[in-house]
């Protein structure tokens, strides 16, 4: 009943906001290039199940997207996309420019660095430091010891997490985790931050400060992308609203709210 | 590429000791999979030497006639030597054999008779050593055609019946010691796999910020190579604390057998060093592949 896209009756047809989106990426593709182009990318795991069907989506330089959908709606399956760890099964997924199908193995870690990924568990090391955590990242990508120190003092400052560093994550508050995991993310100065449901496990108090220090990362000009559950955050903001639903997505707005308007 | 090697290097000796429980079960099961292989390549070492000591003893004795002049026996010698199966030739003279005799009651704490003899009633002899105990049914044969020959005592038997049963236990010996170098190979890498999977999580997390599959796979390869060398490392003071004992179990297990085990300290301590080695960098090799890009 609602899961068909051209049921939908807000304002703006999914169809015609991705038109608008990719004839914007075209007509002024300098000024603000998409860092990420998905055109008709269907993804079938081998045991047959089909994780996402037909996705077109554009994402230009800048934009904060949300990304809504129940559980087992895709979301996962397309970070996978993002960062490679699958391959479409057909349409092209396209990162910065660079067509992920055609990338050889060798630069897959090379494109990973231009995402940070940040997830709900945090997923931080329980034995480093917050600054050990956040240098982790430079360190096994070969980063030359005498620059690692700068970049991680910098985006230590950006989280607030300045008179953190030395402490250990159990040591920490949930938002205190999240944040040093944010600064993870950013170390590599991403083009792309992902945060798949970054504030799953805050309170909601905490979770407006995990919000807001993205929206300020948007503000400094890197696009992000986050998957969330939490309604209240999504239609307070209305910010462009991405809804999957059973691989499909079923609706896209700038200024949306969690659910349909309707 | 330097700051690459020490990277992993440092990398390997934290996770070594960061999971410290882990890597010493490691460890311990490398040292306990090196000591059973050193063990089974000592008693394949002792086993091969005793077969070659026993194949050694089957000869072929060609008795002298009592009428035969030293030109002959001489000519016998020869005519031996000549023969390609043979891999040495003893003269026994009749005085040789007549002491031989006397030694061998005496020992056995019997009355020496022979002093009652007028004369040496015993022949000179040739014992003839085979290169191969399958070989004497020829050379007895051949032996039979010479013409200072009077007669060949026939151990044609013994001979075969030595011939089947050290060729068996060779076999064997082999095959055993292959079959535990697979099971080693298999435990090994399985308790590494379980290592690695410890840190499923820093792999994920070094995947997900774009580290190379270098970075990746290399800290613990060296970490697998850590457990082979300490592994290895504890099974060889342990053989040498043992050497003693074992050395003495060996001599009193095959009695008095001239065992020459002059090589196996040198052999046990490249094999039992190599295998941890190798069993560590190939346990993490395999282990970790599974993390990386696909």
């Amino acid at each position: 009943m609602t899961s068909t896209p051209t049921q939908t009756s807000t304002a703006l047809s999914p169809r015609s906001v991705r038109d608008r989106l990719l004839r914007r990426g075209l007509e002024t593709a300098a000024a603000d290039r998409a860092v990420l182009v998905l055109h008709d990318v269907t993804k079938t795991y081998p045991n047959g199940k089909t994780a996402l069907r037909d996705v077109d989506l554009v994402v230009p330089e800048g934009d904060f997207v949300f990304l809504v959908g129940p559980s087992g709606a895709g979301k996962s399956t397309l970070n996978k996309l993002l960062i490679r760890d699958e391959l479409a099964t057909r349409g092209q997924v396209v990162l910065d420019g660079q067509d992920l199908a055609k990338l050889p193995r060798r630069a897959v870690p090379k494109v990973r660095r231009k995402i940070g990924i940040v997830f709900q568990d945090f997923k931080l090391l329980p034995t480093k430091s917050v600054w050990e955590n956040v240098a982790f990242a430079l360190e096994v990508t070969g980063t030359p010891r005498r620059k690692i120190a700068p970049a991680v003092d910098r985006v230590l400052a950006l989280v607030g997490l300045t008179a953190q560093r030395e402490q250990v994550p159990s040591q920490l508050s949930g938002g205190e985790q999240q944040r040093t995991a944010i600064a993870r993310a950013l170390v590599h100065d991403p083009r792309l931050i992902i945060a798949d449901e970054p504030t799953g496990n805050l309170d909601p108090l905490i979770s407006w400060e995990i919000i807001q220090l993205l929206l300020r990362i948007n503000e400094l000009g890197v696009t992000v992308m986050m998957a969330t559950h939490d309604a209240d955050v999504v239609t307070a903001l209305r910010k462009r609203v991405v809804a999957l639903e059973e691989g499909r997505i079923i609706r896209d707005e700038v200024g949306g709210a969690y659910h349909r308007a309707d | 590429m330097i700051g690459f090697v020490v990277f992993s290097l440092r990398r390997a000796w934290q996770g070594f000791w960061r999971n410290a429980l882990m890597s010493l079960a490691a460890t311990a099961t490398m040292v306990l999979m090196l000591v059973l292989l050193a063990g089974f390549w000592i008693i394949q070492t002792g086993l091969l030497s005793a077969l070659d000591f026993t194949e050694q003893k089957v000869e072929v004795v060609a008795n002298i006639k009592l009428d035969a002049t030293p030109a002959e026996i001489a000519q016998l010698e020869q005519q031996i030597h000549a023969l390609p199966e043979v891999a040495g030739v003893t003269f026994v003279s009749k005085e040789q054999a007549l002491a031989r005799f006397q030694a061998s009651m005496e020992a056995q704490g019997r009355p020496d008779l022979t002093k009652y003899l007028d004369s040496n009633p015993l022949t000179a002899s040739e014992e003839v050593k085979l290169k191969d105990p399958g070989y004497s049914k020829t050379v007895a044969d051949a032996l039979r055609e010479m013409p200072a020959v009077r007669n060949v005592l026939d151990t044609k038997d013994t001979a075969q019946n030595v011939k089947t049963v050290t060729d068996i236990l060779r076999t064997s010996g082999s095959v055993i010691l292959l079959v535990i170098g697979v099971i080693v190979l298999f435990i090994i890498v399985n308790t590494i796999r379980l290592a690695v999977f410890a840190r499923a999580e820093e792999i994920e997390i070094m995947r997900l910020v774009g580290a190379s599959d270098a970075f990746i796979r290399w800290p613990f390869v060296f970490e697998g190579a850590m457990v082979g060398l300490f592994g290895a490392a504890i099974t060889l003071v342990g053989l040498y604390l043992l050497a003693e004992p074992i050395s003495s179990f060996m001599v009193d297990f095959f009695r008095v057998l001239p065992l020459s085990f002059g090589s196996l300290a040198r052999d046990l301590v490249v094999i039992v060093t190599g295998a941890g080695l190798g069993l560590g960098v190939l346990g993490s090799w395999v282990s970790v592949r599974t993390y990386l890009i696909r």
